[in-house]
Formats: C-alpha cells, sequence, structure tokens
C-alpha cells in the first residue's frame, strides 16, 4: 500500500512536467537502437526491419505512457528510412511506394500506441478507485472502531487524514458553529469550509486537490466538510462527505443517548433521595406528634401548657401534611396514574377542600357555586389531591384578603370545577408551558416556592380520569387566572347478578 | 377501661418508643419495649400481651416477617402494624400477613389509641357473635338475616357473605385479595372490578347516602373496612 501510494503521485508529477516523458522513451530509444544495429548488420530487408521496429513501439506503448510511445514510433520511423530505405544515409526518400511503406508504419506505430496507452490509461483508473474503495472501506472500519462517545471534533478527522493521506480535514459544525482542522493547510481549508457552508454549496479545486461538501442529517444541512490533497476530487469527495455524515449522526445519536440515560440516572437518584426522605422525615414527625399527644393524656394542663402542646401538634400537622403531599406529589410524578375508580360525589370532595383550605388560608376570601350533588366514578383520593393542588395554587398565587372562586356545573355529560382567582394573566408566551413537568413561570417563582410539578400532575390526574385540565375556563372571562378541570360524568349503573 | 392492657412497642427508633411508652402509659396502658422483631418474639412468649405495635421497616428480620411468625406463635394477639404513607404494598402484605390494622407515620396520637382500642374492643368481644347491631343495622349470622332500620333487607347470597366477613371484621380493614378469595375463592384474588360491583351493590342496601358510606368505608388502594358507628365512643 505504501509503496503504490508513493508511486502514484509521481504519476502525476510525470503528467504535469513534460521532460519527464522523455526518460520514460529512454528505453524505447535503446532498444530502437539495439534493433537498428542488428537488422543493419544482417541487412535484413525493409519490410522485416519495418515489423522489428514496430514490437519495439507495441512494447514501448505496453510500459509507457502516449507521448513516450510516440516519441519511439517516430524515431524507429527515422531510423527505418535513414538506414534502410534507399537512398542510405539520408532522409530522403526516392521511390513512392517506399514513402507510402513509411507513412504506413508512422500511422500503424502512432494508432497502436494510441490504443495501447488508452487501455493502459484505463485499467490505471480502475486501479485507482479500487485503491480508493479500499481506502474508504478502511477509513470506514476506523471510524467504527472508534469510542462511540469520541466527541464531534479533531478526534474525528484523523482517520480520514491518515486513510487518504491528505494534507488536512476540515469539519464545521453549523449547530455549535464549531470549526476543527487536522493537519496542515496549505490552501486556507478553514476559511473555504466555512464559506461553503455559508453559501450552501460544494466547491471544488482539482488543482490543490481540495473538495468541500456539506453534511446533512435528517434532510437538513448540519455543516461542512472539507479535504485538502484529494487525489481525485470527484471520485473521492462524495464518499468521504457521506462516511463523515454517518459518523456525526452517529456520534450524536450516541451524545442522545447517553444524555437520556443519564437523565435516567438522575431519576432514579430523586426517587432514592425521596424515599429515604420519607423515611427519616415521617419518624422524628412521628415522635413529636406522639409526644405532643401524650402530653395532654399525661395529666392536667394549665391553659397555657395545653395552648402550647396544640400548637406543637398543630405544627407538626402541618408539616406532616406538607412532606406527604410533596412526597405524594413527587411519586404521582414519577409512576403511572391509576384511579381507583368508585362512585363519589365530586362536590363532596369540593366542599370538603374548600373547607380545609379556608382554614389553612385565612388570608383568601374562598367561595363554593354550582351544583350540590355530582356523583361519578372516580378515585376520591387522586380526585382530592389533583383538585387541591388548583386551590392551593390558586390561594398561593393571588393577593391577600382576595376572592378565589371555585365552582361547580355539569354541562352534558362532563362534570366540570372552575377554580378562579384574581391574579395577574399567565403570560401568553408561558401558557403551553404552564402544564409541563417542571415548568415555572417567571411571575410564579418571584411569587412562591413550589416544584414545578403541581398542574402536571393535577392534569395527568384529569386524563387519568378520562377528563382534562385546562387553562381559562369560562370563569377566567372577566379577567383573573381561571382552571377547568373535567371528568366525564358517568351514570352507568353497574350489573351484578341478583 | 376496665383492665390495664399490655402493649408491646416494636421500633428500632429510641426516641419514638420512649415517647410512645410515656404517652400511651399516660393513656392507661402498660407499656413494654422492644428494639428489634427479633428481640419481640423473644419477648411475647415470656410475657401475655394483648397488643402489639409493631413498625414495619426495620433492620433484621424486619415487621413483616415479625408478623407472620407472631400470628403463628400466638392467635388471638392484636397487631397493629406501623408503615409510612405511600407503601400501599406493604399494608397490603401486613394485612394479608395477619395483622389486624395498620396505622402510618406521622399519625396523630390520638389516632393511634383509637386503632389500639379499636382492635383490642374486637378482640376481647369473643370470637363470632351470632348477632351484632351496627348504627341502624342489625344482621344475624346464623339465620342470614339483615334488617335496616328494622326492616328486613333482601340481599343475594354473595352480598350477604360479604357483608357478614365485613362484619365480623369491624374496625379491620381487609385486603381486597382477602375479601375475594373468602368469598370466590382463590382463583377470584385479582378480579378488583367484581368486588367494586358488589360494593356499590351493597352501599346501595345499606347507606343512607351510597356516595358518602357510613358503614363501608373505602380504604385507598387496599381494600374495605366495615365502620360500626356505635363503637365510635370508647
Amino acid at each position: 500500500m505504501t509503496q503504490s501510494e508513493a508511486a502514484s503521485p509521481e504519476t502525476r508529477k510525470r503528467r504535469d512536467r513534460s521532460w519527464r516523458f522523455l526518460l520514460r522513451a529512454l528505453p524505447g530509444i535503446m532498444v530502437a537502437g539495439l534493433v537498428t544495429f542488428i537488422c543493419y548488420g544482417l541487412g535484413l530487408s525493409v519490410p522485416v526491419t519495418g515489423f522489428c521496429y514496430l514490437i519495439v513501439v507495441v512494447l514501448q506503448s505496453l510500459t509507457g505512457d502516449f507521448r513516450s510511445s510516440a516519441v519511439v514510433a517516430v524515431l524507429c520511423a527515422a531510423c527505418l528510412d535513414y538506414f534502410f530505405i534507399p537512398p542510405l544515409f539520408s532522409f530522403r526518400v526516392s521511390d513512392s511506394s517506399d514513402t507510402l511503406a513509411l507513412i504506413a508504419f508512422l500511422v500503424t506505430g502512432l494508432v497502436v500506441t494510441r490504443l495501447v496507452s488508452q487501455t493502459r490509461e484505463a485499467a490505471d483508473s480502475e486501479e485507482l478507485q479500487r485503491k480508493e474503495m479500499t481506502r474508504l472501506y478502511e477509513l470506514a472500519l476506523q471510524l467504527l472502531a472508534l469510542e462511540p462517545g469520541t466527541a464531534v471534533g479533531p478526534s474525528l478527522l484523523i482517520p480520514f487524514r491518515s486513510q487518504f493521506d491528505l494534507r488536512a480535514v476540515c469539519l464545521f459544525d453549523a449547530e455549535t458553529a464549531g470549526l476543527y482542522v487536522e493537519g496542515n493547510s496549505r490552501d486556507g481549508i478553514a476559511e473555504k469550509t466555512r464559506d461553503a457552508y455559508l453559501g450552501r454549496r460544494n466547491f471544488e479545486d482539482p488543482g490543490s486537490g481540495l473538495a468541500v461538501r456539506m453534511v446533512q442529517a435528517g434532510g437538513r444541512t448540519t455543516g461542512a466538510i472539507g479535504f485538502e490533497g484529494l487525489r481525485d476530487c470527484r471520485l473521492t469527495a462524495g464518499p468521504l462527505a457521506a462516511l463523515a455524515t454517518i459518523m456525526l449522526e452517529h456520534s450524536l445519536a450516541f451524545q442522545r443517548a447517553s444524555h437520556a440515560a443519564a437523565m435516567a440516572e438522575t431519576e432514579m437518584f430523586r426517587g432514592v433521595v425521596l424515599d429515604a426522605l420519607a423515611h427519616e422525615f415521617k419518624t422524628p414527625l412521628t415522635t413529636i406528634l406522639a409526644a405532643a399527644g401524650g402530653l395532654h393524656e399525661a395529666g392536667p394542663l394549665r391553659p397555657e401548657q395545653r395552648q402550647l402542646a396544640e400548637a406543637v401538634e398543630s405544627e407538626a400537622s402541618l408539616l406532616e401534611q406538607l412532606t406527604t403531599r410533596l412526597l405524594r406529589l413527587a411519586r404521582l410524578d414519577r409512576a403511572e396514574v391509576r384511579p381507583q375508580m368508585e362512585l363519589i360525589d365530586v362536590a363532596d370532595i369540593l366542599k370538603a377542600l374548600v373547607d380545609q383550605y379556608s382554614r389553612r388560608w385565612p388570608g383568601r376570601r374562598l367561595s363554593l357555586n354550582g351544583i350540590t350533588g355530582a356523583t361519578t366514578l372516580g378515585d376520591p383520593e387522586l380526585l382530592r389531591f389533583g383538585l387541591g393542588q388548583l386551590l392551593d395554587n390558586a390561594c398561593k398565587y393571588s393577593r391577600p384578603d382576595s376572592d378565589v372562586r371555585v365552582s361547580i356545573e355539569s354541562p352534558g355529560e362532563l362534570i366540570a370545577v372552575d377554580v378562579w382567582n384574581d391574579g395577574s394573566p399567565i403570560p401568553s408566551n408561558e401558557r403551553a408551558r404552564i402544564f409541563d413537568r417542571f415548568y415555572r413561570g417567571a411571575e410564579a417563582q418571584k411569587q412562591a416556592s413550589g416544584s414545578g410539578l403541581g398542574l402536571y400532575v393535577a392534569r395527568k390526574i384529569a386524563l387519568a380520569h378520562g377528563g382534562n385540565l385546562d387553562l381559562d375556563g369560562p370563569a377566567g372571562a372577566n379577567g383573573g387566572t381561571a382552571f377547568r378541570f373535567t371528568i366525564p360524568l358517568s351514570n352507568s349503573e353497574f350489573d351484578h347478578d341478583p | 377501661m376496665t383492665r390495664k392492657f399490655n402493649v408491646l412497642v416494636v421500633d428500632d427508633e429510641p426516641p419514638l418508643r420512649s415517647v410512645l411508652r410515656t404517652s400511651l402509659s399516660a393513656c392507661g396502658f402498660a407499656v413494654e419495649e422492644a428494639g428489634s422483631a427479633e428481640k419481640a418474639l423473644e419477648i411475647i412468649p415470656q410475657r401475655a400481651f394483648d397488643i402489639v405495635l409493631l413498625d414495619i421497616n426495620m433492620p433484621g428480620m424486619g415487621g413483616l416477617e415479625a408478623c407472620r411468625r407472631l400470628r403463628a406463635l400466638t392467635p388471638h394477639l392484636g397487631i397493629v402494624m406501623v408503615t409510612v404513607r405511600d407503601a400501599e404494598s406493604d399494608i397490603v402484605l401486613a394485612l394479608d400477613a395477619g395483622a389486624d390494622d395498620y396505622i402510618t407515620k406521622p399519625f396523630r396520637f390520638g389516632e393511634l389509641v383509637a386503632r389500639l382500642r379499636a382492635v383490642l374492643r374486637r378482640a376481647d368481644s369473643g370470637d363470632v357473635p351470632a348477632a351484632l347491631h351496627a348504627g341502624n343495622l342489625e344482621i344475624d349470622f346464623e339465620r342470614r338475616l339483615l334488617r335496616r332500620a328494622g326492616k328486613a333487607v333482601h340481599l343475594t347470597p354473595t352480598e350477604f357473605d360479604l357483608l357478614a366477613l365485613l362484619m365480623k371484621s369491624r374496625g379491620m380493614p381487609l385486603t381486597h385479595a382477602k375479601l375475594l378469595s373468602s368469598i370466590w375463592g382463590p382463583e377470584y384474588r385479582e378480579e378488583l372490578e367484581y368486588l367494586r360491583s358488589y360494593v356499590r351493590a351493597l352501599r346501595k342496601k345499606i347507606e343512607d347516602d351510597p356516595s358518602r358510606p357510613k358503614y363501608i368505608l373505602t380504604e385507598p388502594w387496599l381494600g374495605y373496612r366495615f365502620h360500626n358507628p356505635s363503637e365510635d365512643e370508647p
């Protein structure tokens, strides 16, 4: 491989520099001299000598190129004329038939030379193609053997340069605007690659063997790759660019996969932390609650002692509720929500929740309107949690002493719960994202702390019931923020055997 | 309370154990402590305990295995498991392992005392009474009759069996699997929808407002519990 690699540039140089073909013609010239000497010495006739010269021309064209063979052919014709066609030792020709023979010899010699060298060139080009194919194949193998995590950058370009013996390789990654060059460029490969990308146009300069090709992934141009020192731009640049594209896609897919794996790991870590928290937090809380409860039982307390014991108990209970809610939220976020359906009255659940939140938020005026009976199939725990989340948000993101209105109605086959507060309207650019996991609006972050999970989980619960949770319930028509939580009204009488 | 009940508190957290000992003693219980399930199994045969408060999550053998062994050892011992919320599968396992009831951490002390008393009362009242009053319900197990506010209620045989099982274990949660396998047979353990439709039917017949049941209460994720409103005040 190395030998042929060394020889091939020679071929190129020989084509470029005209005097080189004379060197190639030298063996032919010498053999022609030898044939002249022998034929002259043996006194052979013109036709026989002519055929001998023809052999020399054919042999020369088998080893040399067209120009050197042509030189030998002309030389042989000259020798034939000078030494064998009368008058001897003169280039003149006296007989017209001899002139014809000489012309016939020259034409035959040149045609043979042309045909043979054409065949040779075709074979050479085929050989070159075969070699390029072999190199491409080996390059593909090398690229496949790279570590899958190899970053997009110079390390990816090394095999290209070494395998094709290039002066320089350059990659422009449009996504990161990264420009990577491997090797020593003489023709400004970096600028040409970037310019070609900016113009979205392949570039080719056969003189310096420089070619730039667009790198396309998923139907769009994601960058450009340039090669400098290619032997045959048209033949090789395309397949090389295709290989680079595959390699880049491969590398990106791997990066995406490792990102996903890292995310999964984080998720698992979160789960472990939550579980640990659940246990570590709840035992001391239980102890505090039991101690506060025990104080009551232990003996008659003075009124102020009783008050203090009650404060400990109620605050610890609050802490317990908060912890449980947060853990529940995290668990519902991670797990698939599977409602355990039973016959429930949504209006009842709502009434209990409004009472509970009125106590928890004495600074908000909570009101409940609408129908009193809304019986359907649902999971009471989940609905309590999901609707509670909406009430919690409504209280959290509203001004002190403002109204929080909750209403329930049953339009058609639905039960719809509207929760309204007079909080500032959600900006249009955030509207689509507020149900996203972990998303917290800019305004929301300023107003209160939160996990960014509440609305996501509440919607998950509504969807699991075959309903939905939307922003902009009809209650929001006159300003404020309104959410509408719907679940289907099931009036299906269950069957069971009598 | 007529007599002093013996309670064994099994928990690996010393502060919780000692607080429970003080608080429960103040409520009139005679309290013993054990720091592990192994220790509990060692102490229990030596003294006549009425009830055990058993933490599920403990290093070593753990509460579940201890519950199984205790049940085999002393069938009449009341067992209340202590667990953390959101661990429904643990609770189902505990109830199936023979626990009488469970309470989730963190609990209010008053709730714990009420649970302990309910289990003790049921254990105290003997095995199976011939008839039982609960609110305005009156059930006669032998004659398979149910009266609601004095009027006979027609129940299908399966409905009666289900109600009888729930009432016999009144105050105690029964898991879906336990109800299904007791009434319909072990091969029906997973047929949750079956059980739900029967419970709905029963509630329609015995509850004043089936959507707000006061007798057959749902234990979320676990099963059902029959609640006797007459036993609300200790």
